[in-house]
């Protein structure tokens, strides 16, 4: 169809503009390959497609922004069409007299109504987004005030890409569609297989041939033309997003949630600058859509601080950007942390893993945070509370500034005397944790923890004085070495323990032991309370009398929930107790970090905090009606006691355990816990410390 | 010869408390072992001589009126040779500190710290001294000459405080090399609030956790109307300014009533409180030795106790 | 200019502390020692020092004991250059200690040395003047800045209220911090461990260090508890006791 000339003039634009674009492409290609080191070769066909299954389906979008989502599909399956539709528009163009207008194929008939009715989603979704950006400007699309931006972000360059992304698919799309119109309207009819093109082709109706065939030509180079020339563009824009989406996902992290990756660089943990950090980092900024999701979702952001895991992904993107060449040179690479986010925004993330799990395209925003915590803590650049608990941790064992020797004090206001597991074999040792132990608010419920499993005769013991915070925490806030310190001391005194299987009632200790103590060399079967709770009530050990007819909400705490995917034993305990279970619109992984996690729990709140997370939780509790917030983790059940009183909620909002539940739902009569206590194997009730058993 | 020496101190022209706090107790001592009280002044403070009625005389040894750690101390080492005392007694101050030390290691003397209290005992004196943070008291026997460092507000100021006429004997001292000179006084930065004047104190230690909670205790210095005070790990922190610290190198208070946070008790602290009509104790910990000191107290947490108050006192 | 620092372990006081079965010593069969926080405030005064091209050697120096190989690479860690650990001998006091190290420094070139300006333990003295003391050199205690010009240290020496002095020292002389310009720092563990693998303490033989100072403990226990507070149970009876004393 087209003339010689513009045949010609198009394989010119081919070649040069697709040179401009293999430049930025390769580009591409050098940074994330000067990134660090990591392995994400394993099994690459299944990756790829079950990436591409994922993407097609849509699935990785419709996690949040359901209507929203509705339309990018649009887009997507519009988009993903068009790769058939312009190879149909190149043949044409050279092919003489080839066009599927017309055709009586039935494959070209399909092609059509296909091309048709994909250009017209296609322009609706993306006016629907050019609204949505330009006209009703939602505000989670805006970073708070004091988050550290690019310059070329502060100027406003969001919105110039998505202008410019958005103008180039209407044109582009517009034009053949327009196109069609005109060829229909050169034909004299419509077709039925081009329905809408055949609507607008009355416009042309009255047009002269000449005329048309121009309006052809013209809009077939603004189709094509454009794409070609829009082609050198995409390394620089957002829009990139649509070849290296599949290939983040693809390229994922497969491994455990909860196990963070080992130093690879240990004479300079952690990450400096851009290239300090794994390689599928470094691709993450092209992947980024700039969407924030993520930050709409993140407890930090959302409380008013200065992390947004989105403008970090962007500021990564202007940066190298603005780099261009430069990139490469020796002079010494510029700091993460003097372009892409500021030192306040990397001690504000909780390490609540909502950003990465919201992602449409598989980034990793935290991940950067934990590798920029780790250079930073070598460098002993921290805020000073933190250095005072890692101190306490590396000289006590925990987190409290305490004596280890009162570790298991809280047991002392017991009746029943607890076996120390170090000097005598149990069936399952129960690694209490730091804030069970230690903190007021925690100890009532560590208490009951002891009573429900000693009523229903589970042979269980504590460590007592020698066990030392399992180290999940510390390890996100960026100390490595005292990690490790802590790990081998623990894995050393486990390993002189006889046990079948650890508990634990926190979700933080529960991950680190269950993912990361492998890898130290402490192999061990790992169970959070709750799902021993449940085999102990289906086995019938537990026996619940009662039927509790209470309302109550439950809040998934991160560690258990997003990353380790427990959702339903919490849930299935209660519901065994009789209660009624209302869920928050945020639950199971989208659940709403209560602020603690990360060593934040150490750490004191931001000035510029707005709301604290946890109170915007009791918040959400409060507007489902209920009066009952049940947690199973004791960090959440003292932020949210707490955060139940400063929100002015402390009348309407109770906040429970889920062992508050069983043990009421037990009705154990008061003689009874005298009973056990006093028939206790081998052990007399007394109050005088004694050789055997744990020496109070 | 059984005679006690008090190293008076003084800062700007006047005797601080430490020196009367001593010579009470010196003169008691030295009546039991059958000596007398000395005390010695520097520069011109021989002039006040009427201030130490306690003393049975003075030795004036001259030099500078700004103290000074090598001059001072290589006065008092010399008039120690020359007397032979029994015993020393020298504040557990920062300028006592720079004596005590230096004298009884050159002359190789019994040394004892933190002394909270002391008594005659068979040929000598039982001396118990304040450690380990204020948990632990441990008493050392002295027979021979012994310099002991006495805690500020071990004993009282004003059983040390009798006008008088003691003889004033002008002792030609030795001053040291000069390796070591003075060269001005730095006042401390004028602050919003003297706490010297406070009628009731709100003060917080360690155990307040964080900056943040400071906020708790300002509500409740609010309501009793009270000042806001504090030890000095929150200085150091930077969480509060100097002029709110209680202790020994901060300011010295005596309100009607002390409410202490979370506050442990180390001497250091106790030494700027003691003095106080009142003291609430309020500490999570028991055994904490600020209950040595306080007159009442509360072993929870001070969170919630705190709260639990404002709550009250607000209704 | 070349700044010792004398680094000593103390017992953590968050510890319950016990008299032993003797009736004169700490039980410290189960208790952590950790090092003394004055000490830790000389070392960051003088690495402070040092970083600010001041100073162009920081060595730190400690009795051997048990982790005291770790105090020292921490030592090192936070920025000193050296370690030197002291052997043979067990110094029972503070003027033992300061025997040895004098033992050690008289013949070492050293222009200052930093040492905590005292420690929870010390009674029978401060090891900064007493060591002072056997070099026969200045000592000023409770020291809270530091500034260096040629020959002469700057420093200011806190008094009570608030108040400071200035005094101008010629070196060599001994300085007991008080407090550093700002808190000591953080050592990383795994750098610690780094400074395990590539540093090594160097070992000095502490010599004679005498006898211990002046007379034994009599007894120790705790404060009696006798003459201590009134313990409270409730908010209304400390209401009470506000009000009563006039507070309210």
């Amino acid at each position: 169809m087209l003339s010689p000339n513009e045949q010609i003039a198009f394989i010119l634009l081919v070649v040069v503009c697709g040179r401009l674009a293999f430049q930025g492409f390769n580009r591409i290609f050098k940074t994330v390959k000067s990134g660090a080191k990591a392995d994400r070769s394993d099994n690459l066909f299944g990756r790829f497609m079950n990436a591409l299954i994922d993407v097609f389906l849509q699935k990785p979008i419709a996690k949040a922004r359901p209507i929203v989502s509705m339309f990018h599909s649009f887009i997507f399956f519009g988009f993903s069409f068009y790769l058939l539709v312009n190879m149909n528009d190149v043949l044409e163009a050279y092919v003489d007299g080839w066009t599927t207008i017309g055709s009586d194929n039935i494959v070209a008939k399909l092609f059509n109504v296909f091309a048709d009715i994909f250009s017209v989603f296609v322009l609706v979704g993306m006016i629907f987004f050019l609204y949505r950006r330009f006209v009703q400007k939602p505000k989670v699309m805006e970073f708070n005030t004091n988050v550290k931006l690019h310059p070329g972000v502060s100027a406003g360059g969001l919105k110039k890409d998505s202008l410019i992304v958005g103008i180039f698919i209407l044109i582009h799309v517009g034009s053949r569609w327009l196109g069609t119109a005109m060829h229909l309207a050169g034909n004299g009819h419509t077709d039925s297989w081009l329905p809408t093109a055949s609507i607008i082709s009355g416009l042309f109706s009255n047009w002269s041939h000449a005329s048309l065939e121009t309006g052809i030509h013209v809009t077939w180079w603004l189709a094509m033309g454009l794409i070609v020339m829009f082609l050198p563009y995409f390394p620089r824009s957002k829009h990139i997003h649509l070849m290296i989406a599949p290939v983040n996902l693809a390229l994922g992290r497969k491994t455990a949630r909860g196990a963070m990756d080992g130093i690879s660089n240990p004479a300079s943990p952690g990450s400096k600058t851009l290239s300090d950090l794994p390689w599928p980092q470094v691709l993450d900024p092209w992947a980024c859509i700039m969407c924030t999701r993520c930050h709409e979702v993140c407890p930090a952001h959302e409380s008013g601080t200065p992390l947004s895991p989105s403008a970090l992904e962007i500021n990564k993107r202007y940066f190298i950007n603005e780099q261009g060449n430069a990139l490469f040179n020796d002079a010494g690479e510029t700091a993460l942390m003097d372009y892409a986010i500021s030192d306040d925004a990397v001690w504000s993330c909780t390490t609540c893993y909502a950003c990465v799990e919201v992602c449409p395209v598989g980034n990793e925003p935290m991940m950067d945070i934990m590798e920029m915590r780790r250079n930073q803590v070598f460098d002993a650049k921290m805020p000073d509370e933190l250095a005072d608990v890692l101190r306490s941790l590396d000289e006590q064992g925990n987190s409290f500034n305490e004596s280890a020797r009162r570790r298991h004090k809280w047991s002392k206001k017991l009746d029943i005397k607890l076996k120390d597991a170090t000097k005598e074999p149990v069936k399952y040792l129960w690694y209490v944790g730091d804030f069970a132990s230690f903190n007021q608010n925690c100890q009532d419920t560590t208490r009951k923890v002891a009573e429900v499993l000693t009523a229903a005769g589970v042979d269980f013991g504590i460590m007592g004085k020698k066990e030392k915070s399992a180290g999940n925490d510390v390890r996100r806030t960026g100390e490595e070495g005292l990690f490790e310190v802590l790990a081998e001391q623990n894995i050393k005194m486990l390993e002189k323990c006889d046990f079948e299987e650890i508990f634990t009632t926190d979700p933080h200790t529960f991950n680190t032991l269950k993912n990361e103590y492998p890898d130290k060399g402490g192999n061990y079967t790992v169970k959070h309370y709750s799902t021993l709770l449940l085999e102990l009530i289906q086995s019938g050990d537990i026996d619940l009398k009662k039927k509790l007819d209470i309302k109550a909400t439950y809040h998934d705490p991160c560690y258990l929930g997003r990353y380790n995917g427990i959702y339903n034993d919490p849930r299935d305990v209660m519901k065994l107790c009789g209660i009624d279970l209302v869920e928050m619109p945020r639950n199971k992984e989208n659940s709403f970090c209560c602020g603690a996690g990360g060593g934040r729990v150490w750490l004191p709140d931001h000035d510029d905090m707005t709301q604290r997370p946890s109170e915007n939780r009791i918040e959400e509790a409060v507007a489902v009606g209920v009066n009952n917030f049940t947690v199973a983790c004791p960090k959440d059940m003292t932020m949210y006691a707490d955060a139940a009183k400063t929100s002015g909620n402390e009348d309407t909002m109770v906040v429970k355990d889920i062992i508050d539940f069983v043990l009421e739902a037990m009705d154990l009569p008061e003689p009874i816990m005298e009973e056990i206590a006093s028939s206790y194997p081998n052990e007399e009730v007394s109050t005088e410390p004694q050789s055997e058993g744990l020496d109070l | 010869m059984g005679d006690i020496l008090v190293i008076t101190e003084h800062l700007k022209g006047e005797f601080q408390d430490i020196t009367f706090e001593m010579l009470g107790k010196a003169k008691e001592l030295a009546g039991a072992s059958g000596g007398q009280c000395i005390a010695v002044t520097f520069g011109n403070m021989n002039g006040k001589a009427g201030e130490l009625g306690m003393a049975h005389s003075v030795v004036s040894v001259g030099g500078s009126d700004d103290f000074n750690p090598e001059s001072y101390a290589a006065a008092v080492q010399s008039v120690v040779s020359a007397k032979s005392p029994s015993l020393v007694m020298v504040g557990s101050t920062s300028m006592g500190m720079d004596i005590a030390n230096s004298v009884a290691t050159a002359l190789d003397i019994t040394t004892v710290s933190y002394c909270a209290d002391m008594s005659s005992s068979d040929g000598g004196f039982s001396v118990t001294s304040s450690m380990y943070g204020g948990k632990m008291n441990v008493v050392t026997d002295v027979s021979g000459s012994a310099v002991a460092m006495v805690l500020a507000g071990a004993f009282n100021a004003d059983a040390g405080k009798s006008a008088g006429s003691p003889t004033v004997e002008d002792f030609a001292a030795e001053t040291g090399a000069g390796k070591v000179r003075f060269k001005q006084l730095i006042e401390p930065e004028a602050a919003d609030v003297d706490i010297t004047q406070s009628d009731i104190l709100v003060a917080v230690g360690r155990g307040i956790g964080s900056k943040d909670d400071i906020e708790l205790a300002e509500e409740l210095a609010d309501i009793l109307d009270a000042d806001l005070a504090c030890s000095r790990p929150l200085v150091d922190a930077g969480w509060m300014s100097k002029a709110h610290q209680v202790g020994k190198s901060g300011m010295k208070v005596k309100p009607k009533v002390y409410i202490a946070l979370g506050i442990s008790g180390a001497p250091e602290h106790i030494e700027g409180m003691k003095s106080s009509s009142t003291i609430i104790a309020i500490n999570s910990d028991k055994n904490a030795p600020i209950f040595d000191v306080a007159h009442y107290g509360m072993a929870e947490d001070l969170f919630d106790v705190v709260e639990e108050l404002v709550e009250e006192l607000e209704d | 200019m070349k700044i010792a620092v004398l680094l000593k372990k103390v017992p953590d006081l968050v510890e319950d502390l016990e008299v032993d079965a003797s009736g004169k010593e700490l039980d410290t069969d189960d208790i952590k020692f950790k090092l003394n926080e004055y000490d830790d405030h000389a070392l960051e005064e003088a690495i402070l020092l040092k970083e600010s091209g001041a100073v162009d050697e920081v060595v730190a120096m400690a009795v051997d004991g048990e982790d005291v190989d770790k105090m020292l690479f921490t030592a090192i860690a936070k920025g000193a250059d050296k370690a030197v650990k002291l052997t043979d001998g067990n110094p029972a006091d503070s003027h033992q200690l300061g025997k040895a190290f004098s033992n050690v420094l008289e013949s070492a070139n050293y222009d200052l040395v930093f040492t905590g300006v005292q420690s929870v333990d010390d009674r029978d003295g401060q090891l900064g003047p007493i060591l002072a003391s056997y070099l026969h050199v200045p000592c000023v205690s409770v020291v809270s800045g530091v500034a260096l010009s040629g020959e002469t240290a700057v420093v200011h020496k806190e008094y009570s209220g608030g108040m400071m002095a200035e005094f101008e020292v010629d070196m060599p002389a001994v300085l007991g911090i008080q407090a550093a310009k700002q808190a000591p720092r953080y050592a990383p563990v795994s750098k610690i461990r780094q400074v395990q693998e590539t540093a090594s303490i160097m070992e000095a033989s502490m010599g004679d260090v005498g006898s211990a100072n002046g007379s034994a403990v009599a007894s120790m226990a705790p404060p009696t508890k006798g003459s201590g507070a009134e313990m409270l149970d409730d908010i209304d009876d400390l209401i009470d006791v506000l009000k009563d004393k006039g507070a309210i």
